[in-house]
């Protein structure tokens, strides 16, 4: 007997799904805790307490849920693609492929400049936030374009480092790009 | 208001209450208002339900509005109180209770002049008292802390307590008096407070203590704090407990402005927490973790006691009468394909836990279970599953003209096929079992 990936959607439903007239939370977060990463077994009223209370489940999916989500691996680079649109004038804006960062080309008085920008929404983002990382983005031949610390809104700034013009330069280099920590 | 894991007591909420209204006063215009007086509460839960659902699906650009800053819409919010409201058959009785006492003593007001109303109010109040109870279980499951609806009626009180304070002082030129009374001192020029005041955790509570107190005299009624009731008399004497409260609220407000997505693991339904749990119920089986037994005491929160938040004025369920539109839902037709029941046979995987658990019961009366649990569409449901009009399951009505049983039958077979769901073995453990054996 398989548990299909329907079978696991309808299992859920129906140990979170119940409503219990006076429900309550019955086991405190340190036991969840404890149970969810392995240090004390729950006993057998508490196990019993988990399965009959809604309310208390829902809290132990939303732990294993952050715990899970804080045990992911953390973010080792991210890379994206020159558009095929972007190819011929010129571009302001690229995005990586999973979605984290964004490199805007911007124009202040005639200087071109590059700013980097961490999606505060992306899965991930709040680490990288935390620890301020290092980063450097570097085009398709490994060429550095911009290199620095990210600041407390999750961006770097710095002045575009090539003679030709960034479409131009990406497409004769690859045509991607990559956003990596330093080390 | 926000507060972790709510999503019911943001400005949308107005247009969630009075799009219910409309859409369950319409459901009640196709079936009959007297099957509220009934014994059979549960059939007539699920008639509701089943009549609501698709009105509120097809309430166009006004359920498409935000309902919340989390990006629920109207009727995604009002759906998912349906839903609740599902199971939560107590609250519907109390519904059924209000109706049957209204019906004893004037008749079957519904049908008279202004009658529409007295029906709207009535599932205004049996709304108005589940957003608290389902938002104060919302918290609970965000934050780990006790919380009861009252708690969140209580929160909402000084929110709006606040915003008043708020537009007193911005204005605190045209209001010297009322703003005196609140600082405790006459007002001679812009008082310093007006311009430290920028979120509701800069509040202090001796001014929402003192502004409750000084309604009486300058609105002609008593403030919240002050009125004879006891809802909040926990918080009349307590000032840092209101302050705590406020705070409370200004610091979530503020994080949740930057980046809150608490709320989306809500609805990720088949998450890997699902292994987790049967390891850890695996774990606690074969452990011996010695007692006693860590269970939490039921905490005596004083904010608990006492009446639920008061119910809609009777106004505003007349007014909301005036706005409404007639949904129009698109015709329902009452058969499938003719090949409707082979083809989704032929689709569905016979050896998943699910089927092999309800076996002994019709495909009709299968599907009639995903219908409930999973609603009409997912994305793991089979293509030849989605038989039904724009692409979803069949309705409970095509189902059991697929099944050849009344609908009531058919209600009761599903709830029994789900019981049955719900008793048997925890699945995580059968595949554990296969694999030790294999």
């Amino acid at each position: 007997m398989g548990m299909t990936q329907l079978d696991r959607k309808l299992h859920a439903r129906l140990l979170l799904g119940g409503r219990i007239e006076g429900d309550r939370l019955l086991l405190g977060d340190a036991i969840l805790a404890a149970a969810l990463d392995g240090s004390r077994a729950l006993t057998a009223g508490e196990r019993a307490a988990l399965q009959a209370s809604p309310l208390t489940l829902r809290r132990f999916r939303q732990l294993a849920a952050a715990r899970r989500q804080n045990a992911a691996p953390a973010w080792s680079g991210s890379h994206g693609l020159l558009r095929a649109a972007d190819s011929g004038g010129g571009f302001a804006l690229l995005e990586t492929d999973d979605g984290m960062w964004r490199l805007h080309v911007v124009d202040s008085g005639g200087k071109l400049g590059v700013i980097l920008q961490l999606d505060p929404q992306a899965p991930g983002a709040a680490q990288i936030l935390d620890r301020r990382v290092d980063v450097v983005v570097r085009d398709g031949a490994g060429a550095i374009v911009l290199k620095g610390c990210l600041d407390a809104d999750g961006e770097c700034e710095g002045p575009w480092p090539f003679a030709a013009a960034p479409a131009a330069h990406f497409q004769q280099h690859g045509a991607r790009f990559d956003v990596t920590p330093i080390a | 208001m926000r507060l972790p894991g709510t999503r019911y007591q943001e400005h949308g909420w107005e247009q969630v209450r009075k799009l219910l209204g409309q859409c369950s006063l319409q459901a009640f215009g196709h079936l009959d208002a007297a099957l509220l007086l009934g014994a059979e509460c549960e059939q007539s839960l699920a008639a509701y339900v089943e009549g609501v659902a698709p009105l509120l699906q097809a309430a166009g650009a006004r359920g498409q509005e935000a309902g919340n800053s989390y990006g629920d819409s109207v009727a995604e919010l009002a759906l998912t109180l349906v839903f609740e409201l599902q199971a939560r058959p107590a609250d519907w009785r109390a519904l059924c209770a209000a109706v049957a006492t209204e019906h004893a003593r004037v008749g079957a007001f519904w049908s008279r002049p202004g009658g529409e109303a007295q029906l709207r109010k009535k599932f205004n109040d049996l709304y108005a008292v589940l957003r608290d109870k389902v938002d104060s279980d919302n918290y609970q499951v965000a934050c780990g802390r006790a919380c009861s609806p009252n708690r969140i009626y209580a929160y909402r009180m000084l929110d709006t307590a606040y915003h008043e304070l708020a537009r007193l002082f911005a204005a605190w030129h045209q209001h010297l008096e009322e703003v005196g009374a609140v600082l405790g001192r006459s007002i001679l020029a812009l008082p310093i407070e007006a311009r430290q005041l920028r979120s509701i955790a800069d509040c202090r509570p001796e001014w929402i203590l003192r502004w409750s107190e000084s309604q009486a005299r300058f609105a002609g009624a008593p403030g919240p704090l002050h009125t004879r009731s006891k809802r909040f008399a926990a918080l009349k004497d307590n000032p840092a407990r209101i302050g705590a409260m406020l705070r409370e609220i200004g610091d979530y407000e503020q994080l949740s402005a930057n980046a809150d997505r608490d709320w989306l693991q809500d609805r990720e339904d088949a998450g890997a927490w699902l292994d987790d749990y049967w390891r850890v119920l695996g774990e606690s089986e074969s452990g011996v973790t010695p007692g006693p037994d860590q269970i939490l005491e039921a905490q005596q929160d004083q904010l608990a006691a006492g009446e639920p938040a008061p119910p809609v004025a009777p106004e505003a369920a007349a007014a909301d009468a005036a706005e409404a539109t007639q949904l129009l839902l698109a015709p329902q037709q009452l058969s499938v394909a003719p090949d409707y029941l082979s083809a989704a046979a032929a689709a569905e995987d016979r050896a998943s836990w699910a089927a092999q658990q309800m076996a002994d019961h019709s495909l009709p009366v299968r599907l009639a279970v995903y219908l409930k649990l999973l609603g009409p569409f997912d994305d793991s449901y089979p293509s030849e599953w989605l038989g039904g009009a724009s692409g979803e399951l069949p309705t409970m009505q095509q189902l059991a003209v697929l099944d050849g049983v009344s609908l009531p039958t058919l209600r009761k077979r599903r709830d029994a096929a789900i019981a049955h769901l719900n008793a048997a073995p925890a699945p995580g453990a059968a595949t554990e079992e296969k694999r030790q054996w294999a």
